[in-house]
C-alpha cells in the first residue's frame, strides 16, 4: 500500500495554488519576463542586425576580389604582371573568372567618334576611357552583351581592330546596331564595333559602362595601354579570402607585394564582431535580470510555502508523502517560471520585430531561441522552487497543521 | 472482535523548559465499529494522543499497533500511506482551503489515495450530501458558516472511506439540532463498521459514545459511562 498523486492531478493542484493569488503571481512572473524578455531581445537584436550587416555584402560581392597593378617603377623595366599569368591565375582552385585589362590614365581619354553620321547637330567627338581586355571580361566584369558579340580569343591573337562598346559610351557615341558594321575612330584609328555591352554586374567596375573596349593586343599596338592594370577575379562561394592571398604570388611570383588586392570583407567576422558589440552587455543585463527574477520566484514560493504551512499538514494527514509536497511547490515555482519565459519570450520577439520594421531590417528569429526561452523560464523557476519545495517537504506534520507562526 | 487500536505505555514529552509530558504511559484498546469518547480539561493531552493515533505524531515511548501492525517502526513514507488510506481526520481547526470550493474541499480527501480518479466527484458530493451540504457545494469555505465548515470537514474525512476516523471537538460549533445530525452521522457510520475516536467537551456526544476515557495531565483513565 502506498500514497500515490496522479501527475494531472498534481498539475491541477499546483495550478490552482498559483491561481490563489493572481496580483502576487503576476508580480512574481514580472522578474523572469523582463530577463528572458532581454535575453531573447538581445539575441534576436543581434542575430538580426548581424544578419542586416552581412546582408549587405550579399553573396555575389563576396565572390569578388579585384587586384590592382601600378605600372612599373621606368619605362624601360619589364612589367610587374605579364597578361600570361592570368592564367596561371585562372588555374587556382575555387576561381570561377579571371578578367585583366589596361586602360587609359584618367584625364587622358583620347577622342572617340563614330561614323554613323545621322545628326549633323551632334558633337561627335567624345573623349572615352579605352580599355584594352582580354576576352574573359564578360564573365569577370559579371556583364553581357546587349547587341552583337564580345571579342574572343582569336581577335586577341590576330590583334584585330574589333571595338566593343560600354551602354553609355555607346549612347553618346549614337551607335545602337552593330549589324551595320558601324565604326568608331579612336585617337585617329578606325575600330570596326562588333558589339555593345549591357548593364554592368559588378559594383566596382561601373566605368566600363563607358569605356570603349579593345582587344588588349590591339590596345598595347595602336594606343600604347601598356602592361595589365586592373585583374578582376570572380570565386565559389567563400572562397574569395583564400583567392586573394593567393593572387599576389599567382600574378607576380618576383614581386607578389607589388599586388593590390581588393577583396570583400568576411560575413562571418562583421557578424561576430556585431554580436559582439551589441549583445555583450545587454546579455549581462539579460542575465542579471533572471538572476533577480529567480530570487523573486524563490522568495515569493518561501513565503507561500510559510503561509501555506497548514496546508501542508492538511495534505500530510491526508496522506501526501513529502515527495508530493514537494513535487506540487517545484510545480508550482516551474510553472511561474515558464509562464515568465512564455510571456517575456513572447515580449523579446515582438520587440525584435519591431525594431526591425521601424528600421526596415529582416528580422532573424532562431526557432531554437524561441521555442528554448520558455524553457528557460522553467528551469529558472524550477531552480527557484528547490529550496521552498524542499523546505516545505521536510516538515512535520503536526508541526504544520498548526499552522504558521 | 479483533482490536484496530493498541497502545501500550505510550508517552510524549514535548522539549521545552521545562519539558512538556503531554502523555505517560498510556494503555488504551479500541475494538472495530468501536465509538471512543475523549474527555479531559484544556491542555491536558487529548490533541497529543489524537496525533499519536493518527499517525501525524510519533510517541516517544511505548508500542502503537494498528490493526495488527506496529507502527512506531514504520518510516515516514509508510506511515504516510497508512494514514492515507486507513484514517480519517476532522481537524479542531477544519482545515478547509480557503481558496476551493467546497466539493474542491472534499475532493482533497482521496487525492492521496489509491482510490479511482474517475468517480472522485461523485464520492465528494455523495460524502457532503450525507452531512447534508448539497446545497453549499459550490461556495467558498470562507461563505460558509461554522457549522457548515465543520460538516465540510466531516464530508473530506469521509471522502477518504476511512475504517477509523478521529474527531477533535467535531461539534465545538454545532448548535443541538446540528450536533443530532452528525451523532446521527456517526451512528451510521458505525453502524458500516467504522471506529470512530472522539475528543469533546459536549456531554451529549460523549454520552452517545460506546466508551469514555479521560485525560489528565497526560494520564489516561477508562471512565464509566
Ligand atoms: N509541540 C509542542 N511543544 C511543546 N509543548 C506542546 C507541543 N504540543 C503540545 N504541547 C503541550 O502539550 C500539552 C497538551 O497539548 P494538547 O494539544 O494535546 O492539549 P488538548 O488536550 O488537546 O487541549 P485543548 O482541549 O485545549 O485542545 C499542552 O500543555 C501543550 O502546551
Ligand atoms: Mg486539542
Amino acid at each position: 500500500m502506498r500514497s500515490r498523486l496522479d501527475i494531472r492531478d498534481l498539475f491541477a493542484e499546483a495550478v490552482a495554488g498559483i491561481g490563489t493569488r493572481p496580483a502576487r503571481t503576476a508580480l512574481t512572473v514580472l522578474g523572469t519576463v523582463l530577463g528572458i524578455g532581454t535575453l531573447v531581445t538581445t539575441l534576436g537584436f543581434s542575430a538580426t542586425a548581424g544578419n542586416q550587416i552581412a546582408g549587405r555584402f550579399d553573396a555575389v560581392t563576396a565572390t569578388e576580389v579585384t587586384a590592382d597593378i601600378p605600372p612599373p617603377a621606368g619605362p624601360d623595366l619589364p612589367p610587374r604582371v605579364e597578361w600570361g599569368a592570368l592564367t596561371d591565375l585562372a588555374r587556382l582552385n575555387g576561381v570561377t573568372a579571371v578578367a585583366g585589362y589596361a586602360r587609359t590614365q584618367p584625364g587622358q581619354e583620347p577622342s572617340v567618334r563614330a561614323n554613323t553620321v545621322r545628326d549633323p547637330e551632334r558633337v561627335l567627338d567624345r573623349a572615352l576611357p579605352v580599355v584594352g581586355a582580354t576576352a574573359s571580361l564578360l564573365g569577370a566584369a559579371r556583364t553581357g552583351v546587349a547587341h552583337g558579340r564580345f571579342f574572343d580569343a582569336g581577335h586577341v591573337d590576330r590583334r584585330d581592330r574589333v571595338a566593343v562598346l560600354g551602354p553609355q559610351a555607346a549612347e553618346q557615341l549614337g551607335v545602337t546596331r552593330v549589324d551595320n558594321q558601324p565604326a568608331v575612330f579612336v585617337a585617329g584609328k578606325p575600330f570596326t564595333v562588333i558589339g555593345i555591352l549591357g548593364g554592368v554586374g559588378r559594383a566596382n567596375q561601373q566605368e566600363l559602362a563607358n569605356a570603349v573596349i579593345v582587344p588588349w593586343t590591339t590596345g598595347d599596338d595602336t594606343l600604347h595601354l601598356g602592361p595589365v592594370g586592373t585583374v578582376l577575379v570572380t570565386t565559389a562561394l567563400g572562397a574569395a579570402p583564400l583567392i586573394a592571398r593567393q593572387a599576389p604570388l599567382a600574378l607576380s611570383p618576383n614581386d607578389p607585394a607589388a599586388v593590390q588586392v581588393v577583396a570583400p570583407p568576411d560575413p562571418a567576422a562583421l557578424r561576430t564582431g556585431v554580436a559582439d558589440d551589441v549583445s555583450g552587455l545587454l546579455l549581462v543585463l539579460g542575465l542579471v535580470s533572471l538572476t533577480v527574477g529567480a530570487l523573486g520566484i524563490a522568495n515569493v514560493t518561501l513565503v507561500t510555502v510559510m503561509e501555506r504551512t497548514a496546508e501542508i499538514g492538511l495534505r500530510r494527514a491526508l496522506g501526501a508523502r513529502r515527495r508530493h509536497i514537494a513535487a506540487q511547490f517545484l510545480v508550482e515555482a516551474t510553472v511561474v517560471g515558464l509562464l515568465g519565459g512564455i510571456v517575456g519570450a513572447s515580449a523579446g520577439i515582438l520587440t525584435v520585430v519591431m525594431i526591425s520594421v521601424a528600421r526596415e531590417w529582416t528580422p532573424v528569429l532562431d526557432g531554437r531561441l524561441a521555442a528554448g526561452a520558455p524553457l528557460a523560464g522553467a528551469v529558472v523557476g524550477l531552480v527557484a522552487g528547490l529550496y521552498p519545495a524542499l523546505r516545505a517537504a521536510a516538515m512535520q506534520p503536526v508541526d504544520a497543521l498548526r499552522g504558521p507562526g | 472482535m479483533t482490536d484496530v487500536i493498541t497502545l501500550t505505555g505510550i508517552g510524549r514529552t514535548f522539549a521545552a523548559d521545562p519539558p512538556v509530558i503531554a502523555l505517560e504511559s498510556v494503555d488504551l484498546s479500541v475494538r472495530r465499529g468501536d465509538y471512543l469518547s475523549i474527555v479531559g480539561p484544556s491542555g491536558s493531552g487529548k490533541s497529543t494522543l489524537l496525533n499519536v493515533l493518527g499517525l501525524l505524531d510519533v510517541p516517544d515511548t511505548g508500542r502503537y499497533e494498528l490493526e495488527g501492525e506496529e507502527t512506531t517502526v514504520l518510516g515516514d513514507a509508510a506511515r504516510t500511506a497508512l494514514r492515507g488510506a486507513r484514517i480519517g481526520f476532522v481537524f479542531q481547526s477544519f482545515h478547509l482551503l480557503a481558496h476551493r470550493d467546497v466539493t474542491e474541499n472534499v475532493m482533497l480527501g482521496g487525492l492521496y489515495t489509491s482510490a479511482a480518479r474517475k468517480g472522485r466527484r461523485e464520492r465528494a458530493h455523495a460524502a457532503l450530501e450525507r452531512v447534508g451540504l448539497s446545497h453549499r457545494r459550490d461556495f467558498r469555505p470562507t461563505h460558509l458558516s461554522g457549522g457548515e465548515r465543520q460538516r465540510v470537514a466531516i464530508a473530506r474525512a469521509l471522502a477518504g472511506n476511512p475504517a477509523l476516523l478521529l474527531c477533535d471537538e467535531p461539534t465545538g460549533n454545532l448548535d443541538s439540532a446540528n450536533t443530532a445530525a452528525v451523532l446521527d452521522l456517526f451512528d451510521e457510520l458505525r453502524a458500516d463498521g467504522t471506529t470512530l475516536i472522539v475528543i469533546t467537551h459536549d456531554e451529549t456526544v460523549s454520552g452517545r459514545a460506546g466508551r469514555r476515557v479521560r485525560i489528565t495531565d497526560g494520564y489516561l483513565t477508562q471512565e464509566p459511562l
